[in-house]
C-alpha cells in the first residue's frame, strides 16, 4: 500500500513548458484517472511518474519516498502501454515473468507468480504462446498480467483501451475496474475518453495545457464543475453553452427568456455578459421555463434521442429527449429546471 | 503475378532474355572452374572447353596438401568468423545506442559513420598499412580481424541503426520498467529482436571477409588467407590451370553453400538497408 504525491511538478522541452506546476496527492488504493484533450500533458505526466521522462523541477514521492531522480525500476511502479509493448520473441509466460527474472527470482517462484496472475486474468491457457499468436484483447490482458506479477505499489495505465474495438473496450474496462477491487492497489489511468474516466475513477484529474483544471470524484465534476472547460469535457454528450446577460442580481436573460436563479450565492452585476451552461439531459423537464427550438437533426438511440436544433435561429442547442419521437423540421418547446443551470464568467470560471 | 495479355507476355520474354544472358555470365565461370578442376594438366591442354571425360580429384588433394590450402583455409575461417562475430556484436550495440538512446551529438556521430561508408578502401591503403605496422598488428590474425571490422563496420552500424529505429520505443521503456538495466535492455530485448538483421549482416559480412584479397594481402604477408593463397598457384611463366581451378572451387564452395542456404535473407537485408534509414 502506498500513496503518491506530486509537488509543483514541471516539465519543459527546451523553451516549451508542457507541465506547468502540478500538485497532487493520491491516497493508497485510489483509482485516479488523468483526462484531458490531446496535448494536455496527461501522458507526459504519467511518464514522469514512471521515470521515463526527466523531471525539470518539482518532486515525485511514492510510498513516502522521493523517487524523482530514481530509475523506473526503483520506483515500485508497473506500467501498461497503449501498444501493449510485449516482447515479441518471448512467450506469454516469459513476458509476464521477465521482471522477476531480472530481479533474480528462481524459476519455480516465477512460474507460480505468473500462474497466479494468469488465473486472475483468465489467460492460463495462453502462457506458452507468443504475442503474435494472440488477439488484441488477449495481448492487453497479458500486458496487464505482466504488471500484476511485479506486485507494484502503483499501477500506471497509458490509454490501455485505445487499440481495442468498441465492444472489447467496454468489457476490458469492466475487468480493469474488477481488478482494482481485487488488488486494491493505487492505479493511475490516462485517457482522453471521459466515459472511461467517469466509469473507472475514484477521482478524476482534468488537465488542460499542462495544468490541473479540477480534481474530484466523477459525480462532483459532473454536478459541480469549477469552470466551463471541465463542464464541457465531463458528461456525454457535452454541455450546451449559451450566451446570456445578467438581468438582475439573480436573474439572467438567455435567448429572450429571463430566468430566476435562486441558487446563486453571488450577486450578479446587471448587464454583465456571461455564459450559461445546461446539460442536454436536463433539457427535458416537464415544467419550468421553456425555450422554443427548431429541430435540425435527430439522432435516435431507441430509449433516448439526441435532438440538435437552433434557438432563435443562430444558437445551437442539443437536447436529450426521452419518450418522444421528434422529427427534423418540427418546432418543440424545451422546458428545463433552472436548478440545473450553471453560470460562467467571461474567463470561463464558474459563478456559484 | 498473373500474366494475362499477349503484350505483357512479350514484355516478360523481352526481360527474360537479357537476364538469362546475365545469369550465364555468372554461371559459366563456375562451370569452367569445376569442369577443369576435375581434369589433369594434360587433359586441360588438349581440350580446355570440353566436358571432362575421366574426372579425378587429384587436384583437390594436391591443392589441399602440397599447396598448403589447409593452412590458408584455417586462416580464412578464423579471421572471417572472428571478424563477423566482432562486427555483429559492435554493430548491434552501436545500432541500439544510435537508434534508441538519446545522447548529445547523436546525429553527428551517425553522419560521421555514414561518411565512412563513402570512403573506398583503396584510398586509405597507405595510412592503413602504416597504422597496422605501427600497432604491431602486421602478420597477425588479430590484425586482420580488426581491419575487417573497421572496414565493414560503417555499413553494419547503418543497417542495425535503421533496423532498430523501426522497433517501437515502448519495448525498451517496458524493459526499463521491468527492471532491465541499460546493458540488459540490449541483451534481453534488442539483441534477440535484431536477429533478422543480424542474420543478414552475418551472411553479408561473411561474404565480404571470405572473398577479400586486398586487405588480407596487406595485413597477412607471411601467412595467407585462402583468396590470397589461390594467387600463389599461378606460376611466373606457366600456370597449372586445373590445380588453380581446384583451389578456386575449394575456396568458393563454403561461400556458395552459405549463399544458397540463406539467399532469401541476403536479398531481404539489402532491401532493408535500401528502404529504411
Amino acid at each position: 500500500m502506498s500513496n503518491l504525491t506530486l509537488k509543483n511538478l514541471k516539465k519543459s522541452y527546451g523553451a516549451v513548458e508542457v507541465i506547468k506546476g502540478v500538485d497532487l496527492a493520491i491516497t493508497p488504493g485510489e483509482f485516479v484517472v488523468f483526462v484531458g484533450p490531446s496535448g494536455c500533458g496527461k501522458s507526459t505526466l504519467l511518464r514522469m511518474i514512471a521515470g521515463l521522462e526527466v523531471v525539470t523541477s518539482g518532486t515525485i514521492e511514492i510510498a513516502d519516498r522521493d523517487v524523482t531522480q530514481l530509475e523506473p525500476y526503483d520506483r515500485g511502479i508497473a506500467m501498461v502501454f497503449q501498444s501493449y509493448a510485449l516482447y515479441p520473441h518471448m512467450t506469454v509466460a516469459e513476458n509476464m515473468g521477465f521482471a522477476l527474472r531480472l530481479a533474480g527470482h528462481a524459476k519455480p517462484e516465477r512460474r507460480k507468480a505468473v500462474e497466479e496472475a494468469a488465473r486472475i486474468l483468465q489467460i492460463g491457457h495462453l502462457l506458452d504462446r507468443k504475442p503474435a499468436q494472440l488477439s488484441g484483447g488477449q495481448r492487453q490482458r497479458v500486458a496487464i498480467g505482466r504488471s500484476i506479477v511485479r506486485q507494484p505499489d502503483v499501477f500506471l495505465f497509458d490509454e490501455p483501451l485505445s487499440n481495442l474495438d468498441a465492444e472489447l473496450r467496454v468489457q476490458t474496462r469492466i475487468e480493469i475496474a474488477r481488478l482494482h477491487q481485487t488488488l486494491d492497489t493505487t492505479m493511475i489511468y490516462v485517457t482522453h475518453d471521459q466515459t472511461e474516466a467517469m466509469t473507472l475513477a475514484d477521482r478524476i484529474v482534468v488537465l488542460r495545457g499542462g495544468i490541473i483544471e479540477q480534481v474530484g470524484a466523477p459525480t462532483d465534476l459532473y454536478d459541480d464543475p469549477d469552470n466551463a472547460f471541465v463542464a464541457g469535457f465531463i458528461g456525454s454528450p457535452a454541455m450546451n453553452f449559451l450566451p446570456c446577460v445578467a438581468a438582475s442580481a439573480n436573474e439572467v436573460t438567455v435567448a429572450g427568456l429571463t430566468i430566476a436563479l435562486p441558487q446563486l450565492q453571488t450577486q450578479l452585476r446587471q448587464g454583465e455578459s456571461m455564459k450559461m451552461g445546461i446539460r442536454p439531459e436536463h433539457l427535458n423537464g416537464t415544467n419550468g421555463p421553456s425555450v422554443a427550438m427548431k429541430i435540425d437533426v435527430v439522432e435516435q438511440l431507441g430509449a433516448t434521442a439526441f435532438v440538435h436544433g437552433m434557438l432563435g435561429g443562430d444558437l445551437p442547442l442539443l437536447v436529450e429527449a426521452r419518450a418522444m419521437r421528434p422529427k427534423a423540421g418540427d418546432m418543440i418547446n424545451v422546458p428545463f429546471d433552472p436548478q440545473h443551470v450553471f453560470l460562467f464568467d467571461a474567463n470561463g470560471d464558474r459563478i456559484r | 503475378m498473373a500474366v494475362n495479355s499477349k503484350k505483357e507476355r512479350r514484355g516478360m520474354w523481352a526481360a527474360a532474355v537479357p537476364m538469362f544472358l546475365l545469369a550465364l555470365t555468372c554461371l559459366y565461370p563456375i562451370y569452367f572452374a569445376l569442369n577443369n578442376a576435375l581434369k589433369d594438366n594434360r587433359g586441360y591442354i588438349l581440350d580446355r572447353f570440353g566436358m571432362v571425360s575421366d574426372p579425378n580429384f587429384e587436384n583437390f588433394v594436391t591443392a589441399w596438401g602440397r599447396a598448403r590450402f589447409s593452412e590458408y583455409f584455417m586462416n580464412s575461417v578464423i579471421t572471417t568468423v572472428g571478424a563477423v562475430f566482432v562486427l555483429l556484436l559492435v554493430s548491434s550495440m552501436a545500432g541500439f545506442a544510435l537508434a534508441v538512446l538519446r545522447f548529445p551529438h547523436r546525429k553527428l556521430v551517425f553522419v560521421l559513420i555514414l561518411g565512412a561508408l563513402m570512403i573506398p578502401v583503396q584510398v586509405i591503403l597507405v595510412p592503413f598499412y602504416q597504422t597496422i605496422i605501427a600497432t604491431g598488428l602486421l602478420n597477425t590474425r588479430t590484425g586482420l580481424i580488426i581491419s575487417y571490422t573497421a572496414f565493414f563496420l560503417p555499413f553494419s552500424i547503418y543497417l542495425m541503426t535503421a533496423f532498430y529505429a523501426g522497433i517501437p520505443r515502448d519495448l525498451t521503456e517496458a524493459a526499463r520498467i521491468d527492471g532491465a538495466r541499460f546493458f540488459q535492455v540490449w541483451w534481453y530485448v534488442m539483441l534477440p529482436m535484431g536477429k533478422p538483421a543480424l542474420l543478414t549482416l552475418g551472411i553479408l559480412n561473411t561474404l565480404y571477409c571470405w572473398n577479400d584479397v586486398l586487405i588480407s594481402l596487406l595485413v597477412l604477408q607471411n601467412e595467407r588467407t585462402l583468396m590470397v593463397g589461390i594467387t600463389a598457384l599461378r606460376g611466373e611463366y606457366t600456370t597449372n590451370v586445373p590445380l588453380l581451378a581446384a583451389g578456386i572451387v575449394l575456396a568458393a564452395a563454403p561461400i556458395v553453400i552459405i549463399y544458397l542456404l540463406f539467399q532469401r535473407h541476403i536479398v531481404a537485408g539489402i532491401a532493408a538497408g535500401a528502404v529504411k534509414g
